[in-house]
């Protein structure tokens, strides 16, 4: 026992490294394709990675299980689900996998997730064959095919529900305040803002703690003022672009006062259930995926969703250069293992949950925007998804780099590190620079590095 | 067969010693003898600890040599070996050593904290009265309490707008950020403080059983008021368990990945950016497996070389027969 407290410290990579050993010596099994035409899987068992729906537990048990049987009725092959908590329990299942050469046949990856899988080089890239498999490549909304590959020849990521970002704004508190339409500007938003703060109330629920929603902010702001923050071999946080991104997703706070304060230790789901109680004229980063929540407040009936701003701070129009980009091209992709004895299988499965029918059940019980164009098209007529629907095809996706995880990170830890200021009430330019310097420069090494 | 077998063993038994060879080869014979013992017995624990000590330990300083990224993960075995190139970025372009002395100093500030309080629940708890099992019980919830649990409550207390906050203003205290900023450090202390004194509760406890019953009377007798009895009588008892339960706790609050990690989220703030942290964002967000195996190897030498000192002080790690050769 001594020597194992010991060892403590080598906790991590020990045993990720002892998992990985363990895995390899598990060997790796036959690489085949099972023939041609209607896909036979009698006896065979079909593995499937999903993330778990913490939301809707039970439907996506019933889900599971009617999935299985369509499934088993169709190929007459066994469906064996396994689910992941966060992506990191998902990296941890693809490292053991990638290593070992065993493990599920598909995985339900997010997008963003997708440069970084594409990277270990252990998924099957898609020709003209592996489309046709899953019903061809026109069957999807183009622009959901934005982030499956680095370019339209090297794309492993099958789009299978798409999570565009929209705002959810109070329709009540537009109107007192006087605005009849939603901001398309961020300066606008700012103003609007300003002008729906008072006791009780503020213009703005923002997350600032929540560790996904910063970057998405500075991202979108900047790409909407020309700056892709990777741009080739260089990496572009240093840009004025974002620094003004900062300045006015910061600003917010500190200069406008329309956010409540205690916002500095909001997640996503406390800046949503600010909204749901009445308390903030908008919402922005939020989807779809907030109509029961909302539903269930005492706001149902009085949201709507709007496209984001697409205007970057200080500017009344966008730049020369500047993106129109409403939201990250956000969702899941499929994605079939290298490794996979069962690929026509696995195929078969993602033809069949693509399907018209099968997407538009998804999103009757998850809320999630179809990728497949038929389904997707039928649900314009909801006024409710409609901005929603509109976001997706105005989503551009983020760099296809195996470093974007990296700059990911390094914009969402400028925020992290600055919430003592923003709690203090004032972010000075200084320290905000200093911050940005360094995520400019741990993201550059980590782009130098990409391969 | 079998009584033969045992026969020939007891006549080992019986006639070596009997049989004297001369003195300086019986130190000799002693060691052959002591060979002879069936060690082989210790194969399924010796199997274990190469399973789950020693080949991780092996990997994690193979790792370290090698770089091992998200780009040549699939093909791990031949991965450029770049010999401690890993090392040199670890301590010259990481927060590692910053890390190590936020993990280390707050565990050392823990476990000072812990220690009497711990030892005070047991003395406590020492003798009988009643509702003493309630006492008791309600003393081990914090350990009994899974880590994830503790560290959702406390967050959820520790919000700008949360339970703690509220009150302290309704006091007139402004207390400032409890999650991020320099505070956090401190945070970080008190919940460990929270979570773990029932540890060196438990084992001061178990230290105080061990008190003869004799020995509680005779300073009676000797008319020892309760300081002096604890000071004097009781506390020499506690001296081993208590040794241990020091470093056992130490290295439980340095090797503690989830109370930081639901607490204060990855990427952590500076100040709370604490050595598991730090190689968990290297391994899982930036995937850079190498790197942050190299980061866990100068750990756990930089973290060692005290421990063995303190070890060596305490003699934890020797027997009295080890303590005596």
């Amino acid at each position: 026992m001594e020597i194992t407290r010991k060892n403590f410290l080598i906790g991590i990579g020990g045993m990720g490294a002892l998992s990985l050993a363990l895995a390899a010596c598990g060997g790796s099994p036959d690489t085949s394709s099972s023939g041609t035409g209607k896909v036979d899987g009698t006896g065979k068992t079909l593995t499937v990675l999903f993330s778990t729906k913490s939301q809707y537990p039970e439907e996506q048990k019933a889900w599971f299980a009617k999935t299985a049987e369509d499934f088993k009725t169709l190929t007459g092959a066994t469906l064996q689900w396994e689910t992941f908590a966060s992506a990191n329990d998902e990296m941890t299942r693809i490292q053991t996998s990638v290593v070992s050469g065993t493990g599920p046949d598909v995985y339900g990856l997010g997008t963003t997730f997708t440069p970084t899988a594409y990277s270990t080089g252990a998924f099957v890239k898609m020709g003209d064959a592996e489309w046709n498999k899953v019903g061809g490549k026109d069957k999807f909304v183009p622009a959901t095919l934005g982030i499956s590959g680095p370019d339209a020849n090297n794309q492993i990521g099958i789009p299978f529900v798409s999570r565009p970002f929209v705002m959810a704004y109070n329709t009540e508190m537009l109107k007192a305040a006087g605005i009849d339409k939603p901001a398309t500007t961020w300066d606008e938003f700012s103003d609007h803002a300003k002008k729906m703060t008072k006791p009780g109330q503020y213009g703005l629920a923002i997350a600032y703690k929540d560790n996904f929603d910063p970057w998405k902010f500075i991202w979108g702001m900047s790409i909407q003022g020309g700056n892709p923050i990777i741009d080739g071999k260089k990496v572009r946080i240093d840009d004025p672009t974002v620094l003004a991104a900062y300045d006015a997703y910061f600003g917010w706070l500190t200069k406008d006062k329309a956010v409540d304060p205690a916002s500095v230790g909001w997640g996503n789901a406390q800046a949503l259930a600010a909204f749901a109680a009445g308390k903030a004229g908008y919402f922005p980063m939020t989807s779809p995926l907030s109509i029961p929540t909302l539903d269930k407040s005492p706001m149902k009936g009085k949201y709507q969703y709007a496209l984001l701003p697409m205007v970057p701070p200080g500017q009344t129009a966008r730049p020369s250069g500047g993106v129109e980009a409403a939201s990250i091209l956000s969702g899941d992709n499929l994605v079939v293992a290298d490794y996979s004895p069962n690929k026509d299988l696995a195929f078969a499965f993602i033809k069949m949950i693509t399907d018209t029918a099968a997407q538009a059940n998804y999103y009757k019980i998850f809320g999630e925007i179809p990728t497949n164009v038929e389904a997707a098209k039928s649900l314009k007529s909801d006024p409710l998804v409609a901005p929603a629907l509109d976001a997706a095809s105005k989503s551009v996706a983020t760099p296809f780099s195996g470093a974007w995880g990296d700059v990911q990170l390094a914009l969402t830890n400028i925020a992290v590190q600055t919430i003592p200021d923003l709690s203090a009430g004032s972010v000075s330019e200084s320290a905000l620079s200093g911050r940005i310097k360094t995520a400019q420069s741990t993201a550059q090494a980590a782009l130098d590095r990409a391969k | 067969m079998t009584s033969e077998i045992a026969g020939n063993t007891l006549r080992d038994e019986a006639t070596r010693p009997a049989g004297g060879p001369p003195a300086p080869q019986n130190k000799k014979r002693k060691g052959v003898t002591e060979r002879d013992r069936p060690l082989w017995l210790l194969a399924p624990g010796g199997l274990l600890i190469a399973v789950i000590i020693l080949i991780p330990l092996v990997l994690a300083l193979y790792m370290s040599l090698i770089d091992l990224d998200q780009y040549t993960l699939r093909k791990w075995l031949t991965t450029p070996f770049i010999g401690v190139e890993n090392f040199v970025e670890a301590l010259t372009k990481t927060d590692l050593l910053r890390s190590i002395w936020i993990s280390v100093s707050f565990a050392v500030v823990s476990t000072i904290v812990t220690v009497p309080l711990g030892v005070a629940a047991a003395v406590v708890t020492q003798n009988p009265y009643r509702g003493r099992a309630i006492v008791r019980a309600v003393f081990l919830i914090p350990y009994v309490l899974p880590s994830f649990v503790v560290a959702t409550v406390w967050r959820t207390m520790l919000q700008p707008d949360g339970i703690v906050n509220s009150v302290l203003h309704n006091v007139g205290i402004d207390p400032g950020l409890w999650l991020n900023g320099p505070m956090s450090y401190w945070t970080l202390i008190l919940v460990e403080i929270w979570a773990a004194w029932p540890f060196i509760y438990l084992l001061a406890l178990a230290g105080l059983q061990s008190v003869d019953h004799e020995v509680h009377e005779a300073a009676a007798i000797d008319g020892a008021l309760w300081w002096r009895k604890l000071r004097e009588v009781i506390f020499p008892y506690l001296k081993g368990p208590v040794s241990l339960a020091f470093l056992l706790g130490t290295l439980n609050h340095i090797n503690n990945f989830t109370l930081p990690f639901v607490l204060f989220g990855a990427p952590a703030p500076a100040d709370v950016n604490v050595l598991p942290i730090l190689v968990y964002v290297t391994s899982f967000q930036s995937f850079r497996f190498g790197l942050s195996a190299a980061m866990a190897v100068v750990s756990l030498i930089l973290i060692a070389i005290p421990l063995f000192i303190y070890l060596r002080a305490v003699k934890l790690d020797v027997s009295d027969d080890g303590g005596k050769k």
